[in-house]
């Protein structure tokens, strides 16, 4: 469906109105503590929709020389594949050659989306 | 339910306290679907007292953690050494239908964004190191004999048997987590095999500790004790999710570590490097991560629905780039 608001500019709108509106009203501490938890939840999920196909189809590429080729299915049960068997692989102590770095590689990329400013406190 | 509850304390602490006694406000503070926590305040023949009421929420309890009887005695064991713990007065089976404790309510602040922060706890922030090196000293003294139900304490090597549970623990979140995976297997290798035995609190670290104007005031939530390596609590508060945004200051987003080691050996006669502790940073990081999941699916699963415990699924991620921040610390 073309229409807008986009599904992240829904999200966005929900978040906004938390932030915004529902926050700064909120006295119980805990209820405000989980307004901002529900508000952080919204922003995932609108960088997940605007970046997620992008960097899945990154994620299969990093993946592929450590485990083989990809099962059948969407980009994400793909992803998923890969990422069991590459697990298999490493538990019984075969871990393929870059692991660890094509690994970092995939903590960065989804904390593009999980929480962005994670990596700029470094 | 505040009624019930206020009405089935009040006959229990005229017996503890005295004829006389009544509740003058119990309020619910919060908690999970597995506990709550209920402010208590009493009027007694000898003054005022503030309670604390840890009272079970009907909820299924956290597989691993210990039933509230077993945390109260561990809370009476850490009180009779000298432990700074909330005072613990009492168990009670049934507190209008369900087991529950009751201790004293200390002052202080818990939570850990504002302990890093509050510029009105600078001067605790510069006491904490030591005097968590103290408390820590003080529980690994415990001695593990009088508390025998603690998970671990029949264990020939409870190290290694917590690895085992923790691939148990990820198996069960069923999704595939290869960089938790590389962590284990780097944890197989290198943990050693020789460790110590001692009563681990099990989850010593900001947020969990109360803190005054002038530093700790009281060691709280005891549910992940244990009988294991000492080495696993001291590397526990240097685990970088409980820094609280200030990832330079390793020691809780309060200190770097080394006061703090040099009390504990200076206490303890056990001097602990930073390099020693290297790898039990990486296995607080690995149980963290696999806990993080497993908090996620008490959510997926319709345990406990929670968009807390929901989120944890995805910050589990920062807890993946850390382990593997350290494994390329310490050579592929």
């Amino acid at each position: 469906m073309p229409d807008r608001p986009t599904a992240a500019e829904l999200a966005q709108a929900v978040r906004e109105f938390l932030e915004a509106e529902a926050v700064p009203a909120a006295i119980d501490p805990r209820l405000r503590f989980r307004l901002l938890v529900a508000a952080n939840a919204l922003s995932i999920l609108e960088r997940d929709l605007d970046l997620g196909d992008e960097l899945l189809r990154e994620e299969i590429a990093l993946l592929r020389p450590l485990a083989g080729a990809p099962p059948p299915g969407t980009p994400r049960e793909q992803a998923l594949g890969l990422s069991a068997e590459l697990s298999r692989r490493i538990r019984r102590g075969d871990v393929p050659r870059g692991a660890l770095q094509a690994l970092r590689r995939i903590a960065e990329l989804k904390l593009r989306v999980a929480s962005p400013r994670y990596l700029e406190r470094g | 339910m505040t009624e019930a509850v206020q009405a089935a304390l009040g006959a229990h602490l005229e017996e503890l306290f005295g004829a006389g006694t009544r509740v003058v406000r119990a309020a619910l503070l919060g908690g999970g679907a597995s506990m709550e926590a209920w402010a208590v305040d009493a009027e007694t023949p000898r003054g005022p007292l503030s309670l604390l009421l840890r009272r079970a929420a009907g909820g299924r309890i956290y597989r691993d953690a210990l039933s509230l009887a077993q945390e109260f005695r561990v809370l009476q064991a850490a009180w009779e050494v000298g432990v700074l713990v909330p005072r613990p007065y009492y168990h009670f089976p049934d507190v209008a239908g369900r087991e529950a404790f009751l201790m004293e309510r200390l002052p202080g602040e818990a939570v850990g964004r504002r302990i890093v922060q509050k510029p009105e706890l600078s001067e605790a922030r510069a006491a904490l190191p030591s005097q968590m090196a103290e408390q820590l000293a003080r529980i690994h003294a415990i001695d593990p004999t009088r508390l025998e139900f603690l998970p671990g304490s029949r264990e020939e090597a409870p190290l290694q048997r917590s690895l085992d549970a923790l691939e148990a623990q990820l198996d069960a979140a069923s999704e595939p987590h290869p960089a938790i995976e590389l962590g284990l297997l780097r944890l197989r290798r290198d943990l050693p095999r020789d460790g110590r035995r001692s009563v681990c609190h099990g989850d010593f670290r900001i947020g969990n500790l109360l803190v005054g104007a002038a530093g700790l005031t009281g060691v709280l939530d005891w549910e992940f004790a244990h009988v294991g390596d000492p080495r696993e609590d001291l590397a526990w508060p240097l685990v970088r999710a409980w820094r609280f945004g200030k990832e330079q200051l390793r020691l809780g987003g309060i200190a770097q570590p080394g006061a703090f080691l040099d009390r504990y050996a200076e206490l303890t006669g056990s001097r602990i490097s930073l390099e020693e502790l290297g790898i039990f940073e990486l296995l607080g990081n690995v149980r963290w991560a696999v806990g993080a999941l497993t908090q996620a699916r008490r959510h997926l699963s319709g345990e406990e629905r929670s968009v807390e415990l929901a989120v944890l699924g995805r910050l589990a991620a920062e807890v993946e780039h850390e382990v593997l921040a350290l494994l390329g610390k310490g050579g592929a």
